[in-house]
């Protein structure tokens, strides 16, 4: 059925794990959350992208899991808005580094 | 390596400067713009491979609902550096972009190369039809998902009147 090969696999791949790698990065990197928010995004663009070659052996399931995906990301945009907006209540800033609980001092 | 490699090399090239954007921009709303356009991108692989109904769910409701209200909060805490440009400079763009796409139409309709390339696509197309995917069992993971979001929604909203 499908004319996916190694190469097409292979750069979808790679591509899917730029996306990944520069999503932590900026995770990582972020002084607030709203650039936090959008790190997690950009992951699970990643997921998207790494889903397509499931869909050439397994379909429905790929569906499956990208509708889950979805239903995921929205639950997280949910619960990150309402922290940013009551964080920034609480401390009148959204930067990540007026968040003084939690967290290993290395 | 033939054309719809090539094809999507530049796709995936694309692809990832988009996200590079992201991690390079020190503005979050210009970070949220990268964003929406790497989704874009996404998607628009998934439209190359022809699996038009993760296209739509990823285009209408991954950036329709989710990246849209993301580049909204993005915009809301905004800081950083502010637009260095006229507003009207958008006029001539629109115009350009107008004539550039009145040009590419035309030429489409007229030299078979839209054939050739649809022919190629086809070709290329990994034929994803979601009447399968509606049984039983999808489904009841629907169900179990929408259930699951409804109580999330109603614990956030739970938390944001103890805030208040």
């Amino acid at each position: 059925m499908p004319a996916i090969d190694f190469m097409t696999v292979s750069i979808i791949y790679i591509t899917a794990i730029v996306i990944l790698l520069v999503g932590y990065l900026t995770a990582v990197s972020s002084k607030d959350i709203v650039r936090l928010l959008i790190a997690l995004e950009l992951m699970f663009g990643a997921v998207f992208m790494s889903l397509i070659p499931l869909f050439s052996v397994l379909p429905d399931p790929a569906f499956g899991v990208a509708l889950l995906t979805i239903f995921a990301s929205g639950g997280e945009l949910l619960v990150l808005s309402a922290a940013i907006v009551i964080h920034d209540r609480r401390k009148k800033s959204i930067l990540t580094s007026s968040v003084s609980i939690g967290g290993d001092n290395v | 390596m033939n054309v719809e490699m090539l094809l999507l090399v530049a796709l995936a090239g694309v692809t990832a400067l988009s996200t590079l954007g992201v991690l390079l921009t020190k503005d979050n709303f210009y970070a949220a713009m990268y964003m929406t356009l790497t989704l874009v991108m996404v998607a628009t692989i998934y439209a190359f491979f022809s699996i038009e109904p993760v296209f739509v769910l990823i285009v209408f409701v991954f950036i329709g609902a989710i990246g849209i209200v993301t580049v909204a909060i993005a915009a809301t805490y905004r800081h950083g550096p502010e637009r260095q440009f006229s507003a009207f400079w958008a006029i001539p763009i629109i115009v350009t972009a107008a004539v550039l796409f009145y040009s590419i139409y035309t030429y489409v309709l007229d030299v078979p190369v839209y054939t050739a390339f649809m022919t190629l696509m086809t070709h290329y197309s990994l034929k994803y039809s979601i009447e399968n995917f509606i049984t039983t069992e999808y489904l009841l993971l629907l169900l179990f998902m929408t259930s699951l979001a409804v109580l999330l929604m109603l614990s956030v909203v739970n938390i944001y009147r103890s805030e208040n």
